[in-house]
């Protein structure tokens, strides 16, 4: 099963096997601050400067953007609401949560829990219930719980992993929170790894001082997320799937009364009235910002930030990235998903061609990420793919020399079958990697109990920005979705028992429209995206549309 | 192997656990230790009566193609149901190799089945260990009268009966090993009822009160037994005819003679009351 | 059409009708070079959410293999049909009322069709994440949940275990309940978290928690950059 990797690569694998042995016993040296702040600014995408440009509309006008979101948020909307008629309410609701991945499925069973009924919420979401990155979430999730720890020092951890841009109010619900949500798991049954003391285990991540993530092998966003799933299916939450939103609908004063969302399977729109409506849509990694393949989810389209942005809430932090350090480079068709960051916490090192240590393994992401980029194509000692990418190694069967035979298996299972499918025995053979676009690291703007500054709309998970300022650690997406999905269920369903049944209009959309025309924007798209293009080239040429279905 | 190859059955694994944790114990205390198979399947719990029905033998043969890649060729179980099961499925295999065939190409998965696993009850294990079953047995139940019951799973069919299928004896020796006093009852071999406790239980209720009766007539103290399903039925359905007398498996005796005191737990007539009172338990 | 030189085609059919594609994509990128369009049939496109469930048969093979769309490479001659909805009953339950100790056995309780399982095994044969299914049924039937959750514990709940199962087992909704009673019953929880939220109850953080909010981003830089790692423990 080793002979996934062509001859010339094995040359390579040779040297990389041959200083094993000596780096078992190394730590490559953590990066001073000067030092980092110097690599980011040559090599991470968020610094190329071509990358982005200001956004010319709206209440973030003048801020900065990738270019590949701002085709899609300078754009006007898939519907005429001329076309619309809103005079027939198809669910009048409490409670509409847009996104049924973590985020929306926690916010939807804390609801519930401050007293709204669940006929009276709807979860509607694009694809089916729990499609999402929630669900592709490997390493773990943070929580302060150890003796040594503290929530105090999560906090100082994520502040400086995030370079300071954090909003001081939303890390510090994260961190305070963290342990409570760990506890409702376990009420919960989701099953976390643990010692036999019963004591979780706890790993290190990127940039963390304490050994803080709590992991279930390395599936535990599908474990949370299936059983997240599982115990709203048992409070029968009302699902809506492959009923994406595509527009929100506002009131006279610009409050959100609801949305219009639409039956992917017959294009039959639906008009939704709430009292409150939760943004949770995730994040936008379908986009390819820069051309960089993703380990995101196919729904991952930046949906809720368009929609969110055309209603009147700001963004925050947009100008930054997530590229996970660690995408799979080879083989081709695999390119781009996750290798999960836990690799690297249990003592996987990155090794350039000549099979040499460059950077400490658990640099904070970006700059983990920025150091491959640099040894690929800053010293040219990345090793290069027969279909042309360059990758470092890294060597995962170090793994089982340090900490025993049979670790990686043990601790790595979705890992190890991933690759074992194409050929490629992780547990012998190191396997080839190369930052991947990752996580939106920025998004709408929240305040600390997850309402947008737009009445009657809350956010929540990767649609938002703030958290995690311009860089996340690893293990804080998981809390974030938990955390604030559990503050926004809370505060929508408040703000639902005080609210009047709003007036249902596309207004927004109008100006929204009236803006892009004003501001000189000329553009062929359409959004939100919804669905991301991936046909053939050759198909897409020769299409032709002439609505049989449509 | 030191002991026996052992497989359980999913009753013995719950409503069954007194049955399971006193033959362990005695099993051990003979120095015979029952061990767990690594593998094991339901048996399916009833031998289908359909001639051509063979998915229903995938299971018993899986399991003693367990034992067989285990490199055991003894196998033995405590439940009558699943000796009942496994012994036919064994037989068929044996005396129909065209079935065999068909089934090993069906679990092309796994390697072949030789039909060469010999599937017993624990009680002819026990029937061959007299001697040190009188040597371990430090608390003789003198005075204690005890009907065996057979039911109807380890006799019938006559090919794969482990006695004597109108007069069986070796509940009989084994309890006057244990210094007990066998009460003799001719209904010993009539079927408790079985499955219809699901949703016939008046016929189940008849047939108990027949056979618990002429056991109390005759003065007996408690039924020895190793069905389970037999005993939640002559234990539970009793009842309804306004008796008490405990329902024991054999083992839980034998336990008790050993000085063990293991089993117990589960029992509808709780048996403890009866041994205080014959002294037999503190 | 003209091909590009360099890439081998080859000869795929979905549902009976024929393309020709470059070898070496994956089942799920193939169908889009040709020109399909998920809609259904594709979510996390790593291996994670069961959405592409894919039946398929190679030339000259009789059998028909069960795999997902994302995470398989396409083989010349392959015929393909996408299963992305499997209509299986699931059972209801409250996390709370189904203690291990207070119940014989929950899961026959919930799942009875179970005792209807023949060890055919056709579930561990269908499973694309070579999980023992037959197996942990099996465990199940004897009241072995925690073996039932181990066993299980890679599950991506595609449903095809019990598409393919001919004594109709919800193998998939069943393995659900079961890692979740381990989680909640069986496994101990943990005293240092419930120590910490004790003192997160009694405020013990907070006043720090506050000095770190209020701090400018010079100052908590510093306290940063001379923060302690703490070793393995």
């Amino acid at each position: 099963m080793t002979d996934g990797y062509p001859r010339y690569m094995r040359e390579s694998i040779e040297k990389l096997e041959s200083t094993r042995e000596e780096r078992a016993k190394t730590t490559f040296e953590r990066m001073p601050a000067s030092e980092s702040d110097e690599l980011l600014k040559k090599y991470h995408p968020d610094y190329r400067e071509e990358g982005k440009r200001e956004i010319r509309v709206g209440a973030s006008k003048g801020e900065k953007a990738p270019l590949e979101l701002l085709r899609l948020l300078e754009a006007p909307s898939l519907i005429d609401p001329a076309d619309i008629d809103l005079g027939q309410v198809d669910y009048d609701l409490d409670l509409l949560i847009i996104g049924g991945g973590g985020a929306g499925t926690v916010a939807a069973l804390w609801a519930i829990g401050e007293g709204i009924s669940p006929e009276n919420i709807l979860i509607a979401t694009k694809l089916r219930h729990g499609d999402s990155n929630s669900m592709m979430a490997q390493g773990g999730i943070q929580a302060a719980d150890k003796v040594e720890d503290s929530p105090v020092q999560h906090y100082l951890d994520a502040m400086g992993g995030g370079h300071y841009t954090n909003v001081p109010e939303l890390l510090e619900a994260l961190t305070m929170d963290a342990p409570r949500l760990i506890r409702w798991h376990e009420e919960l049954g989701i099953l976390y790894d643990r010692d036999t003391d019963s004591e979780f285990i706890e790993l290190p991540g990127g940039g963390t001082s304490r050994y803080r993530m709590h992991s279930s092998g390395d599936y535990t966003g599908m474990e949370l997320m299936r059983v997240i799933r599982d115990e709203a299916r048992n409070q029968d939450v009302p699902v809506l799937e492959f009923a994406p939103a595509v527009e929100l609908l506002t009131d006279d004063h610009g409050s959100v009364t609801g949305a219009l969302i639409m039956n992917l399977e017959t294009n039959e729109y639906y008009v939704v009235r709430a009292r409150s409506t939760v943004l949770a849509t995730g994040g936008f990694g379908r986009l390819h910002v820069q051309s960089y393949p993703t380990s995101n989810h196919y729904g991952a389209t930046g949906d809720g930030l368009i929609m969110g942005y055309r209603a009147g809430v700001p963004l925050r932090d947009m100008d930054s990235v997530q590229y996970h350090p660690t995408g799979a480079a080879y083989p081709d068709q695999v390119l781009g998903l996750l290798v999960t960051e836990k690799v690297r916490s249990i003592g996987a090192q990155p090794i350039n061609v000549d099979g040499e240590m460059f950077v400490n393994p658990l640099e904070p992401r970006d700059v983990e990420a920025a150091a491959f980029i640099r040894e690929c194509y800053g010293r040219d000692k990345g090793i290069e793919t027969p279909t042309g990418m360059k990758g470092v190694w890294l060597d995962s069967p170090l793994i089982d020399v340090i900490k025993g035979e049979g670790t990686v298996a043990r601790n790595l299972p979705a890992m190890v079958r991933q690759y074992k499918r194409f050929n490629i025995d992780m547990t012998i053979d190191p396997i080839l990697v190369f930052p991947t676009l990752h996580y939106q690291n920025g998004g709408l703007a929240i305040d600390a109990q997850g309402a947008t500054p737009v009445s009657g709309l809350f956010a929540c998970g990767e649609v938002t920005g703030g958290v995690h300022g311009k860089n996340r650690l690893m293990g804080n997406s998981l809390l974030d979705f938990n955390v604030f999905g559990r503050r926004v269920g809370i505060s929508a369903a408040k703000h639902a028992s005080k609210a009047a049944p709003g007036k249902l209009t596309l207004n927004h959309v109008n100006s929204y429209q009236k803006a892009l025309e004003d501001a000189g924007v000329d553009t062929k798209e359409r959004s939100p995206l919804l669905i991301p293009e991936y046909r053939g080239k050759k198909v897409l040429e020769r299409h032709l549309d002439i609505g049989v279905f449509l | 192997m030191e002991g026996y190859l052992y497989y359980p059955g999913c009753t013995l694994k719950t409503k069954a656990s007194d049955y399971e944790k006193s033959a362990m114990a005695v099993m051990e205390a003979l120095g015979k230790p029952l061990v767990e198979m690594d593998d094991w399947y339901c048996c399916g719990a009833v031998q289908s009566l359909t001639t051509d029905d063979l998915m229903h033998q995938i299971a018993p043969v899986r399991t003693m193609c367990c034992a067989q890649e285990q490199g055991e060729t003894e196998l033995v179980t405590l439940c009558d149901m699943c000796y009942n099961v496994l012994k036919q499925a064994n037989l068929r295999m044996r005396e129909k190799p065209q079935d065999l065939e068909t089934l090993n190409e069906f679990l092309d998965e796994d390697p072949d089945y030789r039909g060469e696993v010999e599937v017993f009850h624990l009680f002819e294990i026990l029937r061959k260990m007299g001697r040190e079953i009188s040597k371990k047995t430090v608390k003789p139940l003198d005075g204690l009268r005890i009907s065996p019951y057979y039911g109807c799973m380890l006799l019938r069919p006559t090919e794969i009966a482990m006695d004597d299928t109108e007069n069986p004896k070796v509940m009989e020796e084994l309890l006057e090993v244990l210094g007990a006093q066998v009460i003799d009852n001719p209904k010993r071999t009539e079927c408790c009822g079985s499955y219809h406790t699901v949703n016939r239980s008046d016929i189940v209720e008849k047939r108990v009160k027949a056979i618990v009766a002429r056991a109390v007539d005759d003065g007996a103290d408690a039924i020895a037994l190793s069905c389970p399903l037999c005993q939640f039925n002559l234990d539970y359905h009793q009842r309804s005819a306004g008796y008490d007398i405990p329902v024991l498996y054999l083992t839980e005796l034998m336990a008790l003679a050993f000085g063990l005191e293991v089993g117990m737990e589960k029992h509808w007539i709780d048996p403890k009351k009866m041994l205080k009172e014959k002294k037999i338990l503190e | 059409m003209a091909e590009n030189k360099d890439e081998k085609m080859i000869d795929i059919y979905v549902m009976g009708r024929m393309y020709r594609v470059p070898e070496g994509l994956t089942i799920m990128t193939a169908l889009e070079y040709a020109g399909y369009k998920y809609v259904r049939g594709c979510g996390c496109r790593g291996g994670f959410c069961g959405a592409c469930s894919t039946v398929f048969r190679t030339k000259n093979e009789y059998k028909l293999r069960m795999d997902l769309a994302c995470q398989t490479a396409v083989e010349d001659g392959m015929f393909l049909v996408q299963l992305p909805f499997v209509p299986a009953v699931r059972t209801v339950f409250q996390i709370d009322k189904v203690d291990p100790e207070e119940h014989d056995n929950i899961l026959l309780e919930h799942y009875p069709e179970i005792a209807r399982c023949v060890s055919c095994n056709t579930c561990t044969k269908a499973c694309p994440q070579d999980i023992e299914v037959m197996d942990y049924v099996q465990a199940a039937l004897r009241g072995d949940i925690d073996r039932t959750a181990k066993l299980s514990f890679d599950c991506i709940q595609c449903g095809l275990c019990s598409i393919r199962c001919p004594a109709d087992i919800k193998h998939y909704h069943l393995a659900q309940e079961a890692r979740r009673i381990k989680g909640r019953y069986i496994d101990i929880h943990s005293q240092q978290l419930a120590h910490r939220i004790g003192e997160l109850h009694d405020g013990v953080y907070e006043e720090k928690m506050k000095e770190y909010v209020s701090m400018k981003k010079e100052d908590i830089k510093k306290v940063y950059d001379k923060r302690e790692f703490h070793k393995e423990g």
